[in-house]
């Protein structure tokens, strides 16, 4: 039986990576959701986001939180261009997406992850940098309780909770929503289809190179060319875990993925099984509830 | 009602040219240089991986990101069955695409029932589950995987991996021409239309999904071969994954000559680029380029676009 404290220990750092893991996730939700596409390059994003916080730090000193909201504006950005160039002749004038638009959009941005992949490794090479910066600990009874995860956490849940907030109650918010489950009803009611793809495209992009500016906390020398390869299957797995389109859905499958990576291996389960378990958790709910475990 | 049969049409002119390049290669390759015979299977397992992913995102629409998973299975069915039973290779590569086939329809009978993206990641992450489980299994090597001490026999490979390049080049004709490839064109164009016509459309996708583990595991399992060995890294290398599907995306998804030429413009970089090491990166990068431009703009590929603009042309090639 595995010592209680560790794995109190282990829940901790767990829950708070669950919170990293869902707000990285979070921007692909709110593209998934909306325009029904699966980025493919997500990853290469949030990779994106991490090397933008790393360079905000080299140069002016930027800690990762304050890199946050520069990458979230850089990332509105970059989303505009991206819905026109990747989304906007697959999604223009159609009611509902089509098998063949579906599989455009899955291999052209198949395509852009390995653009974006290779050229930053010819760029950046493939030696992990990282960004000193740690506030240390505090404790909680046994538990030591890292700052940064804790900051981090503290941002991810205002994140989606603000999210949640303007899709419920604000005009443009509910007309994403409306535009996510009816398009033609929704140009009925005078919304302009393209215009709400491209802004909730956009903001999925800030969320995304937002989260990976705070990725860079937990990868104190991890980050690399290839953070986008093992953070987009991350992603992908926790989007489904809690169900495209739904806000909360992005910390509850953070949080399930978060769990069973950090607690598992407290009970001498060894990293690679950890780590398969974590993405086979996608099996069960594809089957058995596909809408995502939360209702 | 009795269903009436579907006229096969005659052989056209892109088998006949399939069929002669193929001999012209069975013919020549004993009398060619060592260098060239070693590219000529390394080309040809390129080939094979192609027309194994053609058969089910080629010809059914569905979009796997991970069928390297089943050259992985083949390369250690190869290698566990040499080092462990003491086969020969060319049983290796048999038994390679006998397992390949079954977990095929292990993952298809399951990830078969999910359309569109969800088949797309469910088939990443069972990628990346046997990518990491595979090297926990000490009888299978562990992390280091097996060592196979066989020795070098070029012209074993390549006929091996000819005869399976002939025998998918075959198949595919088969399937495309017979009444399955009605049924597939059906499935490909609407799923749900397809069914309410009566066509059995979860039986269908399942034997495209075999056929395509079946030839992507004896291929991983000649790939195997010809590296004397099976490793973690190599065995399930996600990048074979990636080069599969840009090869048929460039060439033309669901063709009989596409994946051929999807083949030959990603070898030849990457067999270029080999040698210098600081465009190692680069080639994929460009290779992407070249898969995001069809994709957008192109998407039936080189050879539904010959087909399209150059109709006079285009009739002759498929």
């Amino acid at each position: 039986m595995a010592d209680l404290a560790l794995v109190a220990s282990d829940l901790t750092v767990g829950l708070l990576l669950g919170c990293v893991f869902a707000v990285i996730a979070h921007g692909l939700n709110l593209i998934w959701g909306v325009t029904k596409v699966v980025n493919v390059a997500h990853g290469e994003f949030i990779m994106l986001g991490a090397y933008g916080a790393y360079f905000l730090n080299l140069y002016l000193g930027f800690n990762p939180l304050l890199s946050v909201p520069v990458d979230a504006a850089i990332g509105l950005g970059v989303g505009f261009l991206f819905y026109f160039g990747f989304l906007h002749r697959e999604l223009r004038g159609k009611e509902t997406i089509t098998p063949q638009s579906e599989m455009v959009t899955l291999v052209s941005t198949f395509g852009l992850s390995l653009v974006l992949g290779n050229a930053a490794l010819a760029i950046f090479s493939a030696d992990a940098v990282g960004i000193r910066w740690s506030p240390g600990t505090f404790a909680v009874g046994p538990v030591a309780v890292p700052i940064g995860g804790f900051y981090v956490a503290i941002v991810s849940v205002v994140v989606i909770g603000l999210s949640d907030l303007f899709l419920t109650r604000t005009y443009l918010g509910n007309a994403i929503r409306a535009y996510s489950q009816d398009i033609a009803a929704s140009q009925l009611m005078g919304i302009n289809p393209t215009k709400i793809a491209a802004i909730a495209t956009a903001i999925g992009f800030g969320m995304t190179m937002a989260g990976g500016a705070l990725l860079t906390v937990w990868l104190p020398v991890g980050i690399s060319p290839f953070i986008g390869a093992t953070y987009a299957p991350i992603s992908f797995v926790i989007v489904v875990l809690g169900g495209p389109g739904k806000m909360w859905g992005s910390l509850i499958g953070g949080l399930t993925l978060g769990i069973v990576i950090d607690v598992l291996p407290a009970f001498d389960v060894s990293s690679h099984i950890t780590i398969a378990v974590a993405f086979l958790l996608l099996i069960p709910v594809l089957l058995f509830a596909r809408e995502g475990i939360l209702r | 009602m009795r269903i009436p049969r579907i006229r096969i049409p005659a052989f056209g002119p892109t088998l006949y040219a399939l069929a002669l390049l193929m001999a012209a290669l069975g013919v020549a390759t004993p009398f060619l240089p060592i260098l060239v015979k070693v590219n000529l299977i390394n080309f040809l397992i390129f080939v094979g991986l192609a027309y194994a992913i053609n058969f089910i995102t080629g010809l059914t629409g569905y979009v796997s990101f991970g069928h390297a998973l089943f050259m992985g299975v083949g390369a250690y069915a190869l290698g566990a069955g040499i080092d462990r039973l003491g086969i020969s290779p060319l049983l290796g590569v048999a038994l390679g695409a006998v397992l390949g086939t079954i977990v095929a329809v292990g993952i298809g009978l399951v990830t078969l029932r999910f359309r569109g993206v969800y088949f797309a990641i469910s088939s990443l992450v069972l990628f990346l589950a046997a990518r990491n489980i595979v090297p926990e299994i000490s009888e299978l090597g562990g992390s280091v995987g097996i060592l196979l001490n066989i020795g070098f026999q070029p012209l074993a490979q390549f006929y091996t991996i000819w005869s399976i390049v002939v025998i998918e080049i075959g198949v595919t004709y088969w399937v495309t021409h017979g009444r399955l490839g009605y049924g597939l064109r059906a499935i490909k164009g609407d799923e749900d239309a397809a069914k309410a016509v009566g066509i059995d459309a979860a039986r269908l996708k399942l034997v495209l999904f075999s056929l395509s583990g079946l030839f992507a595991g004896a291929t991983g399992a000649v790939n195997a071969w010809s590296q004397s060995g099976v490793f973690p890294d190599t065995g399930f290398d996600i990048l074979y994954s990636l080069r599969m599907l840009a090869m048929i995306i460039i060439g033309g998804a669901g063709t009989l000559l596409g994946p051929l030429l999807g083949a030959i413009i990603v070898y030849v970089p990457y067999n270029y680029f080999l040698t210098v090491p600081s465009l190692l990166g680069l080639q994929l990068a460009v290779i992407g380029l070249l898969v995001m431009f069809m994709a957008l703009f192109l998407p039936a590929g080189i050879v539904g676009t010959i087909r399209r603009f150059l109709p006079t042309f285009g009739r002759y090639i498929e």
